[in-house]
């Protein structure tokens, strides 16, 4: 890709015609430099403010040979002085890092293949969800969600996506737990634990559970991957990094 | 003959007159007359606004404004809000705080979006200003209930408590009773985002009991229907109320308490929370709703009929908050109901399921948009969308100040006739003159973003993704949009022309966000190396940029401007580019 440096101020010297002056606005050439007429666009059926539209490309295609180069050179400002960027004031216009020759984007650097090879190394899944942050609900709007009536079924996702993948939780080292039967979820800090021992002691102090009941509970985690798993099939540092939300379940036999 | 200069009024009559302004925009332009004026306003000025917090240094702040009581930051990108930036991107508040803490104890009022906030901030707020009254922190993150502690405790003058959308660590509930026996300036307080850990109820029915000001109090979820009714029994002079959780063990007795309690309330105007409401408990708000102005239900999973009901409740009723499933026939009877309705926001009940739930179309914004004169705001998710109905909105309801429209899958086109929406969205444009906000979806050619250009000229922030063809969309936005301030761009085939040929319009926005673009390392280089008052942000992380070919796209950019210079607290996947990266030329 070429780039020219047009750091010129104004008036700039020697640009032909058929280049482009970025520097007014609604300036219509690019399209002219296409080849394609600006009425080729067909027209809104808007009524009465049709007109809007043909005037906007009549006034554009007869005043882009008479624009000139620049807009007026910009104050400077100190910055001790300046205020904090009142945008109506003397907008640098003159300067572009770039004259747009408007070459179509065939080149080799095509947008779109571009584009397809970093969707697929950069945009990673959200737990199987689709693409990252779309469609754009904040995430603990997600929460709701979950709370549909499943056909009665309690459903076990909704820790995992209230945590998120990526998202602002991943920082903490808290996580939820909850316990079946249980409404409510509670959080526990597992920086403060080393060992499933450690872990389940706390928790059944949490839930209230006596020791003689430990037995009918079994610890069950859901990883990154949103799987369910049991906790103690994976050794302790493969649980910690892996390990999203965790959930008592009554074991059954 | 002597001319005297005849403007020159004493300094204090003119910081009283300026005294009667008190907007940011109206204040900037005041401070640019001339110096005088630039002088006598800035010793004046009691409010700030820093809409980036990289945008300027707090020492800078502090020095040009001595004398102010009261400040707004913003930190994160909007696009933060979906998960688009990674945690540690930045955005941290303790440097302001510290800053403040040690140039004026008098600061009254800290407002914070988007920010980084710790326990230590937070301690350092309470422990630094005497005075302190007011903290809103709105989708902020990083500190939990123990900093709130902090607050409590020493903040005698409290008046107002909003943590709306944070993310806090909720250790313990007890940092409610932190509040001393003594205090009651309490007049707003806002504690939904907390978890569902079990609640101190009692510290927060004395404190409750004892603020008789309270104006506005939005509760979490765990606190169960039953207690309600004790805590409103205290505040008849509430405003605004948001409800706990309306499940747990409901009684009939409860039930019959909450309806009492509530239309004792008679100054109340509006609601929020219903979290797992239950349709056969919704009566008991009947009695208020004929005053509501605002009304939130976006977590109530409650069907179209007991919607129905309720909206049809709400003659005055401005602003609306919804679940989809509230349906088209919800939304006509909306139409015909709420004539004052200004604001509309129907969220997805199902976002990421793959068919519609709900039979929701672009029929109930045609509704709405048809039936309700004043509609000016509207967020609106739904799965499909014609050019015809958007004409449709964009003539009959031309004062839409803000439209958000999301077609939950990415480049969905016209089901009516399969064309691109770009006619559509080109006609709200062009008839909504005053349009400030505008987010796009659906299947969108370039064209669109020529009638953007052309028409949205009082446009300040616009959301763009899946959408457009070539740099050409981009450009005719940086080179149309006289009035854009922000510009959020995610998945779309912009590259490096329409930036570097509009670089400078850059300077005259707040920032510029384009991820899953094909924006070239070596184009933010170059912006970055010519552009000293642009703060180039390459977010990438799968590792360095330079680890790659320069023509690579970057994975994400962020780009604002900045008389603060490039900062330093970044993380190890954020690389800013300044006038030392290398510029080599293809």
């Amino acid at each position: 890709m070429e780039l020219q440096l047009g750091l010129a101020l104004p008036p700039p010297p020697l640009i032909p015609i058929e280049t482009f002056d970025l520097n007014s606005y609604g300036n219509y050439e690019t399209r002219e430099a296409l080849g394609t007429n600006a009425l080729s666009w067909p027209l809104l059926k808007l009524g009465p403010a049709d007109n809007d539209i043909n005037n906007i490309h009549h006034h554009n295609s007869s005043s882009s040979s008479s624009s000139s180069g620049g807009g007026a050179g910009c104050k400077k400002r100190s910055f001790d002085e300046a205020p904090f960027f009142d945008e109506k004031r003397n907008v640098p216009k003159t300067l572009h890092l770039l004259l747009w020759t408007n070459q179509p984007n065939d080149e080799d650097d095509d947008p779109s293949n571009v584009l397809h090879e970093n969707s697929s190394s950069a945009i990673f899944k959200n737990d199987g969800e689709g693409l990252v942050g779309w469609p754009p609900v904040k995430t603990w709007r997600k929460k709701v969600h979950h709370q549909i009536p499943n056909g009665g079924a309690e459903n076990n996702c909704l820790p995992a996506v209230e945590n998120g993948i990526g998202g602002r939780a991943s920082k903490s080292t808290y996580v939820k737990v909850k316990m079946e039967g249980v409404p409510i979820a509670r959080k526990i800090d597992l920086s403060v634990h080393h060992s499933f021992e450690g872990l389940t002691n706390t928790l059944m102090r949490m839930f209230g559970i006596s020791d003689g009941n430990r037995k009918s509970f079994k610890l069950t985690y859901q990883d990154r991957e949103g799987d369910w798993l049991l906790a103690e099939d994976v050794p302790w540092r493969t649980f910690i990094r892996s390990l999203k939300c965790l959930k008592l379940i009554r074991s059954r036999g | 003959m002597h001319k005297k200069m005849a403007f020159s009024f004493p300094d204090e009559v003119l910081e009283h007159v300026f005294s009667f302004i008190q907007s940011d925009k109206d204040r900037n332009a005041v401070s640019m007359v001339c110096k005088s004026w630039y002088e006598i306003e800035r010793w004046c000025r009691r409010k700030v606004f820093v809409g980036n917090c990289y945008a300027v240094s707090p020492r800078m702040v502090i020095r040009r404004f001595p004398e102010f009581r009261s400040i707004e930051l913003k930190g994160k990108p909007h696009f933060a809000d979906f998960n688009l930036v990674p945690d540690g991107w930045g955005g941290y508040v303790f440097p302001w705080i510290a800053e403040m803490a040690g140039a004026y104890p008098w600061l009254e009022e800290i407002r914070l979006k988007r920010m980084v906030v710790t326990d230590e901030s937070l301690e350092l707020i309470a422990k630094s200003f005497k005075n302190f009254k007011v903290l809103v922190l709105s989708s902020c993150e990083g500190f939990s209930t123990d900093g709130l502690a902090a607050i409590a405790a020493s903040c005698k003058n409290l008046k107002e408590l909003d943590l709306r959308d944070c993310e806090v660590d909720d250790l313990s509930a007890h940092w409610l009773s932190h509040f001393p026996e003594t205090y009651t300036s309490l007049v707003s307080l806002n504690i939904s985002c907390l978890g569902s850990d079990e609640a101190s109820f009692s510290a927060l029915e004395r404190l409750v009991h004892r603020c008789t000001n309270l104006k506005t109090l939005r509760l979490n979820r765990a606190v169960p229907l039953d207690k309600i009714a004790n805590i409103l029994r205290h505040a008849p002079q509430l405003v605004e109320f948001g409800t706990g959780t309306y499940t747990a063990d409901v009684r009939p007795d409860v039930y019959s308490d909450l309806a009492g309690v509530l239309s004792s309330c008679k100054e109340l105007k509006s609601l929020s929370g219903f979290w797992d409401v239950i349709p056969d408990y919704l009566p008991a708000i009947y009695p208020v709703c004929s005053k509501l102005t605002s009304l939130n239900l976006s977590y109530a999973t409650i069907q179209s009929p007991d919607l129905i009901k309720l909206v049809s409740h709400c003659p005055n009723l401005q602003r609306l908050l919804v679940l989809d499933y509230i349906e088209d026939s919800g939304l006509e009877v909306l139409a015909s109901s709420c004539k004052d309705l200004q604001e509309l926001r129907v969220f997805p009940s199902d976002p990421f399921g793959a068919e519609p739930n709900v039979s929701l179309t672009e029929q109930g914004l045609v509704a709405v948009s048809l039936g309700c004169p004043k509609l000016q705001s509207v967020l609106y998710f739904c799965r499909r969308m014609s050019n015809e109905a958007l004409v449709t909105i964009a003539r009959s309801r031309p004062n839409f100040t803000r439209f958000r429209l999301c077609i939950i899958e990415p480049k969905t086109a016209d089901y009516l006739t399969l064309e691109p929406l770009d006619v559509g969205f080109g006609a709200i444009v062009q008839y909504c003159k005053d349009l400030r906000r505008l987010s796009l979806s659906g299947l969108l050619t370039d064209r669109v973003f020529e009638y953007i250009g052309t028409y949205a000229k009082k446009l300040e922030m616009l959301s763009v993704a899946f959408a457009g063809d070539s740099d050409l969309g981009l450009h005719h936005v940086l080179s149309g949009c006289e009035s854009l301030r922000k510009l959020e761009i995610r998945d779309c085939p912009f590259g490096d022309k329409a930036l570097l040929a509009n670089a400078a319009k850059l300077e005259t926005m707040r920032s510029l966000w384009m991820s899953s673009c094909a924006v070239s390392f070596a184009a933010c280089k170059l912006l970055g190396q010519k552009m000293p008052r642009l703060n180039v942000e390459v977010i990438d992380e799968r590792g360095p940029p330079d680890s790659r070919p320069e023509n690579c796209p970057v994975d994400k950019l962020y780009i604002y401007r900045s008389i603060a210079g490039p900062r330093f607290d970044m993380p190890p996947f954020v690389w800013t580019m300044d006038e030392d990266s290398g510029l080599r030329l293809s």
